[in-house]
């Protein structure tokens, strides 16, 4: 039965809830907190499929009244399943942590080289990179040694103050470490059967870590700045025709800017202790009893 | 001077020359045209730093090296941004934080049409 209920609750966990809450809109109102709740989902997600691996064995073999040779044969089949599952998470980690790691510092040293320093004389921010092109961008390269990068075609778009609050808002990104949910909601994404994953999360994530950063730079700047930064960036660079993600998850951030609303302490409060729940809540109702009475016909 | 500044100096000096030069020409350049009193052999480590870092090529010119960039500036910066740009979960986490995040397709033809005029 154990099995059954985290089975039933792994599923839904990974590929009904994460839809209607990438769609959901109250996330907006408290993005960290949402940030928070997501990885609760995608951690008890796992979690509930290691305790399938291990409870269903048991249950069975105990439902069927197994003798104990079979019954330690199950264990130990349970554990090592449940340790490639494990294993198999903290090697893609690793993996996704270690290229990310090279490719930014390839990326840091090219923008060194073809930074023009002398377009950026009155920014005095000694991170902060300017390259020559006409295409408005703004970006940051996370790392120990950071850098956020603007074209000097962003510096000709924007006036001083959105280029401040574009500045801020990188910042934030940097101080945050947001590379760092990023690189686990990816290594994760990465390691689950293409059958049961969903780019949900990764999308929700990113769109609300970029909420976060709008959140700092307004607190810094005024929304206003960022706002206009934000129209004009985009823009700038004609589509050929309308990107409907990348169109619906700018005007979320921008309908924020237009109108800010304060942080409400009651939703964040209920995120955070939905998401605390999520993770608790399964480990006492389901997990504790069983392990009880497993225990208690520990066959090795 | 810190050696990052160093080093983009003379990358300038290499793009925009367009043909490869000896160690002696950067050095002459950097001192007539940008004021840089260095040390010969100072200019000579950060070339050959450079080509290890495999964006300065070395060419064999009779009994001396010549050097050369890879990549014109406009080609290096085009590949840059494309590389901050690329970034799938089935390859890996995105490089970078954009503000405005703008669908690749479209950054790619722009990209595309700044190289054409470079």
């Amino acid at each position: 039965m154990t099995a059954l209920l985290l089975g039933a609750l792994g599923l839904t966990l990974s590929l009904i809830v994460p839809g209607p809450l990438a769609r959901a809109h109250w996330p907006d109102r408290a993005p960290a907190a949402a940030v928070l709740l997501w990885q609760a989902i995608t951690l008890a997600a796992v979690l509930s499929a290691l305790g399938v691996v291990l409870a269903a064995p048991e249950e069975l073999t105990r439902a069927l009244g197994s003798g104990k040779p079979v019954a330690a044969a199950a264990l130990i089949g349970a554990l090592a399943v449940a340790a490639v599952i494990v294993l198999r998470l903290l090697v893609s980690l690793w993996g996704v942590s270690r290229r990310s790691r090279a490719r930014r510092a390839r990326h840091r040293l090219l923008v060194d080289l073809l930074d023009r320093a002398e377009q950026r004389q009155e920014l005095d921010a000694g991170h902060v990179r300017v390259l020559q092109g006409n295409l408005p961008l703004a970006y940051c390269v996370p790392g120990r040694e950071a850098r956020v990068v603007l074209s000097d075609g962003a510096l000709r778009l924007l006036d001083r103050e959105q280029v401040d609050a574009v500045l801020a808002h990188e910042q934030t990104h940097l101080r945050h470490r947001h590379e760092v949910v990023m690189e686990s909601f990816t290594a994760f994404y990465r390691a689950v059967p293409a059958a049961l994953r969903s780019r949900a999360p990764l999308d929700a994530v990113h769109l609300l870590l970029e909420m976060v950063a709008d959140d700092a730079a307004s607190k810094r700047t005024g929304p206003a700045p960022l706002r206009g930064a934000l129209e004009r960036l985009t823009d700038a660079v004609p589509l050929a025709e309308e990107v409907m993600p990348e169109e619906d998850s700018r005007r979320r951030r921008t309908a924020r800017l237009a109108a800010p609303q304060r942080p409400s302490r009651m939703l964040t409060g209920a995120v955070v202790a939905a998401a605390v729940a999520l993770l608790v809540l399964p480990t006492v109702i389901l997990v504790v009893p069983w392990l009880g009475q497993a225990l208690a016909v520990w066959p090795l | 001077m810190a050696l990052g500044d160093l080093e983009r100096e003379i990358m300038t000096v290499l793009w925009e020359t367009y043909l490869p030069m000896t160690v002696r020409e950067v050095h002459q350049e950097l001192a007539r045209e940008r004021h840089r009193d260095l040390a010969y052999t100072t200019v000579m480590t950060v070339l050959d730093r450079l080509a290890k870092k495999g964006v300065v090529r070395q060419i064999k010119d009779g009994r001396a090296y010549k050097y050369a960039p890879m990549q014109s500036r406009a080609e290096m910066t085009a590949a840059l941004m494309m590389d901050a740009l690329s970034g799938t979960p089935d390859q890996d986490a995105a490089l970078a934080h954009f503000v405005g995040r703008l669908p690749p397709e479209a950054l790619r033809a722009a990209l595309e049409a700044i190289q054409r005029q470079g």
